[in-house]
């Protein structure tokens, strides 16, 4: 019982991380119709530059947080004109799924040659000690991650509510032409979502480095299970996103312990093709209307 | 067309010869590879050229017919002639059970959801070790017969063999109604259900195609490696797979096997930098020339050429900085999937022909095209034929207290309606009133919220849209849904795919119930381009029509479906005076033949010169029905289109 409520706490941690990079996912296509395949990479980079600001220029962690966010806007703004701009102008679905998938390479063979192919320890920035609760461990760090992941979409959600700003990127979501009409700059929208969606990705990746491993390779297995998880909660639900991530991050952990570790990414797809076959706008999406 | 056999003929003698004039392994064994890749991409191209799906799960497939063979042979022992086939129906099945839950969506969620199965099966290979020994791999040998194990060379020649039989079938299936029935439903999926052509269940049947042709490469693949391990089967290589098909040429065989030649060759290339430099160079060099010609001739601008210009002048200036090219192959790599997906956007194939034709002005396609016209004579019998329905007068379909409702708006409200058989009923109203709903919900595109439609005293409620295009009712649209890559000809034959009932097997080996039905169905779809009288633009595509010609299109089109009720939705929508003068009397003609129509219309003369009876429909509810004249005379029909004196 113990093990399993241990299991359910680092799921809820891990399912949080899901539950950001979906989010990301959720802002890019809003706006334009388009994902950053690329996504996972969006998040490895932003834990190795995380990494190098802490142990190369011994930076203090939460000092790192708002550089690693600003270099992860930097780099969902360039995604967006070198991979995605020119795919829209043509309306090309194949060009920007395939453009991001190229440039998600590219950022992949540059870290590796940049850091090397192994996968490196992030310190942890908090205390490592396991804090008892009901009964069973949960490192802090995992509460920092839920923490953190919470926060971060709330932030993002307030500045879309409240903001002028947030107003024309939910505008530009709801008819990007008529949006157009009323002197919204949509294609800097479009920009500026990628670039947010980049900031919490490359914002989660610091987040998840302490508890796992960080290498080249940690991006793509955490993109693909996020992206299920924006696919069973459904691609336009706040809710939808938290819970999947949840179920996901959950039924991981648990398959890893009493399964197999290799099996452990099997559940959360066997799901993802389950939600699609009988419901696929998502456990909480709605039915969008086809016009004829 | 002869110099195209010869050339089809000599490339066969050379591929045969091949290994009789080079003796090195290595090189047959290259090009041995580069053949089954092409059969895996022949099945590729059929889901993304010809259905427009994106798939990452192919290199999933394949190794799904790579262990089959494995397993099967190292298992029980079976031969070649039983693992290949199983090989192909395994990995068949399995293409199914990725589209059934798949093609339910589009776009970026297929391309997530292969990708997702593309991973499961890799971590299952990985896994399952007493079916497949996991990381360790299978080892087979060449397979055997009789006793005589294969040789290199012999078992090149089997490849080559399949291939070609594989080009042969992959080539008849496309030309066939299934082929057609593929493109359809890229072009336009609803127009694809309204035609009785379920776009579900032929997205479906393509991926299973595409699935068997991965199976049979694979186990090639299989038997040619002669060892098989789980890292193979990545990401990268669906990836891979997806640039080829792009890179070769969609919908083009020769685009196929250019696409494997790349992706063989590339990694290749990418091992040596002294091969990689002149390539670079000489590919720069190359463009250069390409783009001064363009330039020169005045096809392009300055502009348009200098992005892609630098990008490759730039990778020929990387790769001298480059020292060890190894570790950045896949940045060189990625770089290559963006400047092919923004400048070769139609493959080498595309490119070629598209580059002759702006040389020499005039286009391949159309000389090849005018060739097969000559073959075809249209029918002598009627072309059109009102189905089973005989029987004269009485209620053909009935509309009871139809209620649609979108949200808070109800677009229909409590309408109903009784259509007469042979009758002409029209449908009008102002915009926004729910004319085109009442099309949308009579052809199951919506389902109602409440209320009953009877059609041939059948429900038709919740039946799927090609369904009820089956059970007789067709439809054409308010904004023109062409098959617009398709030829008029073949927008016809679409509509006739109810006509045949040939299986994969009678098309892939032309058997006379296929051959007969494909020629009636030319025949009568020539018959139906002259009734309305487009029958000198048999051959031209869809979308180069004039707009006039591509409402009638529609409507002859929608004839081919044999419908009892044939619902014509705005068809003088922007049509100049004597264009409806003619389309006046090709509905006549269609009423003649005993066809009951459904006529929504703005044009009052259209309606009151042709209608027997009229409804009128306001904010999705009937206010008047009638005859033409007493309906026109109708206070609230005037109020609702010229607005109210006073509320």
């Amino acid at each position: 019982m113990e093990i399993l409520l241990q299991l359910i706490y680092s799921g809820i941690s891990l399912g949080m991380i899901y539950a950001v990079i979906a989010f990301g996912y959720q802002l890019t296509f809003a706006t334009s119709g388009t994902l950053n395949f690329g996504q996972g990479e969006a998040l490895m980079l932003g834990a190795m530059v995380g990494l190098t600001l802490v142990e190369t220029f011994n930076m203090n962690y939460w000092l790192m947080i708002p550089i690693v966010c600003i270099f992860g806007a930097v780099q969902g703004g360039f995604v967006e004109l070198i991979g995605v701009r020119p795919a829209i102008k043509i309306k090309s679905e194949f060009g920007w799924i395939m453009s991001t998938i190229a440039l998600g390479i590219i950022f992949k063979n540059v870290a590796e040659n940049l850091w090397g192919r192994d996968d490196m320890k992030f310190p942890s920035p908090i205390d490592d000690d396991p804090i008892k609760l009901f009964g069973a461990n949960v490192l802090p760090m995992e509460i920092v991650v839920v923490g953190g992941a919470l926060a971060m979409m709330l932030l993002v959600e307030l500045f879309n509510r409240k903001s002028i700003y947030g107003k024309a990127v939910v505008a530009t979501s709801n008819d990007r032409d008529a949006a157009g009409l009323m002197g919204i700059n949509t294609g800097l929208v479009i920009t500026f979502s990628y670039a947010l969606s980049s900031l919490t990705a490359a914002f989660a990746g610091v987040l998840v480095a302490p508890l796992t491993l960080t290498g080249a390779t940690m991006g793509a297995a955490l993109g693909l299970k996020a992206f299920a998880v924006a696919i069973i909660g459904g691609l336009s639900s706040g809710m939808g996103i938290v819970v999947g991530g949840l179920i996901l991050g959950i039924a991981e952990t648990t398959t890893g312990f009493y399964i197999s570790t290799g099996y452990k990414d099997v559940p959360g797809l066997i799901l993802l093709l389950l939600v699609l076959a009988i419901k696929p706008s998502g456990l909480f999406g709605k039915t969008a209307i086809k016009k004829v | 067309m002869k110099i195209k056999y010869l050339l089809l003929i000599a490339s066969i003698v050379a591929l045969f010869g091949f290994p009789l004039v080079v003796s090195n392994p290595y090189y047959i064994h290259l090009v041995e590879t580069i053949l089954i890749y092409a059969v895996l991409l022949f099945g590729l191209d059929i889901v993304v050229g010809y259905t427009g799906q994106v798939s990452l799960g192919h290199a999933g497939l394949f190794g799904i017919g790579s262990y089959v063979a494995g397993v099967l042979f190292m298992k029980l022992g079976m031969p070649f002639w039983v693992t290949v086939p199983a090989a192909i129906t395994i990995t068949a099945i399995f293409g199914g059970l990725l589209a059934l839950p798949a093609l339910k969506v589009i776009g970026p969620y297929l391309a997530m959801v292969t990708l997702a199965f593309g991973t499961i099966i890799q971590i299952l290979i990985n896994e399952m070790s007493f079916l497949t020994e996991g990381p360790v791999g299978i080892k087979i040998p060449k397979p055997e017969f009789f006793g005589h194990v294969t040789t290199e060379d012999e078992y090149y020649w089997i490849v080559c063999a399949l291939t070609l039989l594989s080009l042969l079938v992959v080539h008849r299936i496309l030309k066939s109604h299934l082929g057609r029935a593929f493109e359809a439903l890229r072009d336009s999926p609803v127009a694809c259900d309204c035609m009785g052509v379920s776009v579900y269940r032929y997205k479906v049947y393509a991926f299973i195609i595409s699935a068997g042709f991965a199976g049979l490469a694979g186990s090639m693949y299989a038997y040619s490696e002669q060892y098989i391990s789980p890292n193979t089967y990545v990401i990268e290589l669906s990836v891979l797979f997806l640039l080829a098909v792009i890179m070769g040429g969609r919908k083009s065989r020769i685009g196929a096997f250019l696409g494997s030649f790349i992706i063989v060759m590339l990694p290749k290339l990418l091992d040596d930098i002294e091969l990689f430099r002149i390539v670079a160079v000489s590919l720069a060099v190359l463009f250069v020339l390409l783009a001064a010609i363009s330039l020169s001739k005045k096809l392009t601008t300055l502009r348009k050429v200098a992005i892609p210009l630098s990008g490759i002048v730039g990778l020929a200036a990387f790769s001298f900085w480059l020292q060890n090219i190894t570790d950045w192959r896949l940045t060189i790599f990625g770089f290559m999937i963006l400047l092919v997906v923004y400048y070769l956007q139609d493959g080498i194939v595309g490119f070629v022909r598209n580059y002759y034709s702006s040389l020499t002005g005039k286009s391949a396609q159309a000389a090849r095209d005018a060739e097969a016209l000559l073959e075809i004579k249209p029918t002598d019998k009627d072309v059109i034929s009102a189905a089973s329905d005989t029987a004269k007068g009485g209620t053909l379909l009935s509309v009871k207290s139809i209620l649609m409702q979108f949200g808070g708006l109800k677009a229909l409200n409590q309408v109903d309606l009784t259509i007469e058989r042979g009758t002409i009923h029209g449908l009008i109203g102002p915009n926004g009133s729910g004319k085109s709903t009442m099309m949308n919900v009579l052809t199951g595109i919506y389902v109602p919220t409440a209320g009953d439609v009877v059609y041939a005293s059948n429900s038709v409620v919740g039946k799927t849209s090609s369904e009820i295009a089956l059970s007789g009712i067709a439809r054409t649209f308010q904004n023109v849904q062409l098959f617009g890559e398709m030829t008029a000809l073949e927008n016809i034959l679409v509509g006739l795919h109810h006509t045949f009932d040939s299986n994969l097997l009678d098309v892939a080996l032309h058997l006379p119930k296929y051959t007969r039905e494909e020629s009636d169905a030319r025949a009568r779809a020539l018959g139906l381009l002259q009734f309305v009288g487009l029958e000198s633009l048999a051959n031209e595509e869809a979308r180069n029509l004039p707009y006039g010609k591509q409402r009638v299109l529609e409507i002859a089109r929608a004839l081919a479906l044999d419908p009892n009720l044939l619902l014509l939705d705005e068809p003088a929508a922007g049509l100049t005076a004597p264009d409806i003068k003619d389309l006046l009397v090709i509905i006549q003609k269609i009423r003649e033949h005993g066809i009951t129509i459904i006529l929504i219309e703005h044009h009052m003369d259209v309606v009151m010169a042709a209608c027997d009876k009229v409804s009128v429909l306001d904010f999705g509810q009937k206010i008047a029905e009638g005859k033409p004249a007493e309906v026109q005379a109708d206070e609230k029909v005037i109020e609702a289109y010229l607005g109210g004196s006073t509320a």
